[in-house]
């Protein structure tokens, strides 16, 4: 049997109605969940690369941590704070998507910095947000620095879809506490750190960190990651350098 | 030079059906015989062409949050994200409705070879699916067209190489539980064991 | 003929025909045929994309697994309540738009309530849209059957699928990942220096047991494909 045109369009335009006012109930309703879920999934990353976070199971306490630890700010490639978008919105470093970032040239990009204050409220920590390429997919990483601009307090990888077991073991605290207590500068200026190829080496380097037999690639992609961006914030990092001189002095 | 890359590793390393599982229904369904296979390969080259790009500037432009500020400044914080799905699937249905009306006017001889295989595409999930990979890997425009056109590209390779195999299979003896579906599934694996070779190539 | 007159032939038919039990035999068979020997996916080679992609691990598969039974049930009841009033011509468009809306809403539901979930699974949730099972089982049946005959084919067919793809993923953590559940078993048994299988967490170990599963259910239900 065959329906009249106008029954027809009647139908479509009704159903369209229905299920658009259908899906916009539901983005709507839903939509404070799913931006508290965002922003816990950042958060949690960013609280990951400097502290044990992996025991605390209520959402909100995590959230108050970082509110009372973390203090934030965007910068560009020279290390001047930046407080404005490209259309004059202002700055959220939370917000600040780094994949996107990773598309524009280095030098407009805006870089993300979180500050980790210890219990009195002084700077015990920087964490830099790094975005790269893997073997399949992307990588990104936050590496939690100590106060001297110069040690590694933690990293936190993420990736989107190494092969599990081999590449994906980036985000295997065994493989990320490798990077404990390595250095990124010798003598002042940037060395970054690089992860060797094949694992179980002895007699590293302050420099060099112990590999992943079968994920040279990812590997690559890590060491890659951690050199290119590192150089992108050096700007910033002597100039808090030479401002902790000043405040020495 | 980053679309030309794109592209090739659309078609060898990030291939939809032995990467990604995607476009299996019809990969399975179609690969009898290597003329028809041909025709479906050639069909979703040329329907992912298109949709890819055409996607592409609905996600930039609608869709996206704070895509539609060129609208004006109290459109910038809308957010459409959530009529994804619906729209893709409903610009791909158009997309390939369109096509085949245009092929039919244009040339009836290609009409006749890809005719019957345009609204199977509709529904193949290797379509929908390159849209939706687009979208998460943030491409720009001409990296999304040329990652339509590898990905379609590397579901017509596989295609039309399960088709030939499965065409010589014709004459060999197999269990009776193994003919058909289960023997071509084992196929697929080592096939897609020949396309892990290409792994790590530098692009 | 108008949608009314449709609708009031509908009523008189139901009266007129005595009450089916619940679950009469044949019930028992629409929902029994696709576990089995009706499988969608081993028999009728439906569904396989979105099938074989998440089944790294068996705890994202059981989460997929519930999308779809769930995509299916109520898009199989939605579009057999409406199969009087759905113009021909548009049917097609009319049933994507349905399913499409419904798998929004579960992607919607993921990134609300269980966003590490709604990461691992990323596109593979929209793609239960072109999942064929899905559209499938709604020209197939829901066009032509009652509401609660619908929703009991979609549970069938849902289920069919689940255990197909929990038996796979089973097999591909359990070799791959030499866990289960994210529980390391093989390790709980003392037998730390488990090889795993790098195959098996890789696409081909999936076409690979699929094959293999296909095979012993083909040989059991003696089914031959010519």
């Amino acid at each position: 049997m065959q329906q009249s045109n106008t029954y027809i369009i009647v139908f479509s335009a009704i159903l369209t109605i229905v299920i658009g006012g259908l899906m916009s109930l539901t983005s709507v309703v839903l939509k404070p969940a799913q931006d508290k879920q965002v922003e816990l999934d950042t958060k949690k990353k960013i609280l990951g690369a400097v502290m044990d976070i992996s025991e605390i199971e209520d959402p909100n306490e995590i959230l108050a941590i970082y509110d009372q630890r973390i203090s934030s700010t965007v910068v560009d490639i020279e290390g001047n704070e930046i407080t404005q978008d490209d259309k004059g919105n202002a700055l959220v470093a939370e917000k600040v998507n780094i994949q996107k970032n990773y598309k524009r040239s280095q030098e407009e990009r805006f870089y993300p910095i979180f500050m980790f204050k210890n219990e009195s409220g002084i700077v015990d920590a920087y964490i830099f947000p790094m975005f790269g390429a893997g073997l399949w997919d992307w990588i990104s990483g936050y590496l939690a620095v100590d106060k001297d601009l110069n040690t590694i307090r933690g990293i936190a990888f993420d990736h989107k879809q190494e092969t599990p077991g081999l590449g994906a073991r980036i985000t295997d605290e065994v493989v990320q506490n490798r990077y404990k207590g390595k250095k990124i500068f010798e003598n002042g200026s940037l060395k970054s750190v690089t992860m060797v190829k094949g694992e179980g080496h002895s007699g590293l380097t302050d420099y060099q960190v112990d590999g992943m037999s079968g994920a040279t690639m990812t590997a690559k992609g890590v060491n890659k990651m951690l050199e290119h961006y590192l150089a992108c914030y050096t700007a910033y990092i002597d100039k808090v350098k030479s401002n902790n001189k000043l405040a020495l002095n | 030079m980053d679309a030309i890359n794109i592209a090739i590793k659309g078609i060898f390393i990030d291939n939809m059906v032995f990467a990604y599982f995607l476009g299996m229904c019809s990969f399975l369904a179609v690969s009898k015989k290597v003329t028809t296979a041909f025709g479906l390969g050639m069909a979703v080259i040329f329907v992912l062409t298109i949709t890819v790009p055409a996607n592409w500037l609905l996600q930039e432009f609608i869709l996206k949050e704070g895509a539609l500020s060129w609208l004006g400044a109290s459109f910038e914080t809308i957010d459409l994200t959530f009529l994804q799905f619906i729209i893709f699937i409903a610009v791909i249905a158009a997309m390939v409705q369109l096509v085949e009306m245009v092929i039919e006017k244009v040339s009836p001889s290609l009409y006749g070879s890809l005719g019957i295989f345009l609204p199977l595409i509709a529904v193949n999930c290797a379509i929908l699916g390159s849209s939706l990979f687009m979208v998460q890997r943030d491409y720009t425009i001409v990296e999304a067209t040329a990652y339509g056109f590898g990905s379609g590209t590397g579901f017509f390779l596989a295609i039309v190489a399960l088709a030939a195999i499965r065409e010589k299979l014709k004459y060999s003896s197999v269990p009776n539980g193994l003919k058909g579906l289960g023997l071509t599934m084992l196929i697929t694996g080592l096939m897609g064991l020949a396309f892990k070779s290409f792994i790590g190539i530098a692009l | 003929m108008s949608a009314e007159a449709i609708e009031v032939e509908e009523v008189k038919e139901l009266v007129a025909e005595p009450a089916e039990p619940l679950l009469s035999k044949r019930r028992k068979r629409i929902v029994q045929d696709p576990l089995n020997e009706d499988n969608p996916i081993t028999v009728q080679v439906l569904g396989i994309c979105s099938a074989l992609a998440v089944t790294v691990k068996m705890q994202p598969t059981l989460v997929m697994s519930i999308a779809v039974v769930f995509v299916i049930v109520f898009s199989n009841l939605i579009i057999s309540l409406l199969r009087n009033l759905i113009p021909n011509r548009v049917r097609i468009i009319v049933q994507l738009a349905i399913v499409a809306s419904l798998v929004t809403l579960v992607s919607e539901v993921l990134k609300a309530y269980s966003y590490d979930m709604y990461k691992v699974l990323g596109a593979y949730v929209g793609l239960i849209i072109t999942n064929c099972i899905v559209m499938g089982r709604l020209e197939a049946f829901a066009m032509g059957n009652k509401p609660y005959d619908s929703i009991l084919d979609g549970l069938g067919s849902g289920f069919g699928y689940a255990w197909i793809i929990l038996t796979v993923a089973f097999f591909r953590e359990l070799f791959g990942s030499g866990s289960i559940f994210d529980f390391k078993i093989f390790e709980a048994i003392g037998w730390t220096s488990f090889p795993t299988n790098g195959l098996m967490v890789d696409s081909i170990g999936a076409f690979m047991i699929l094959g293999i599963l296909i095979w012993i259910q083909r040989t059991r239900n003696g089914y031959v494909e010519h």
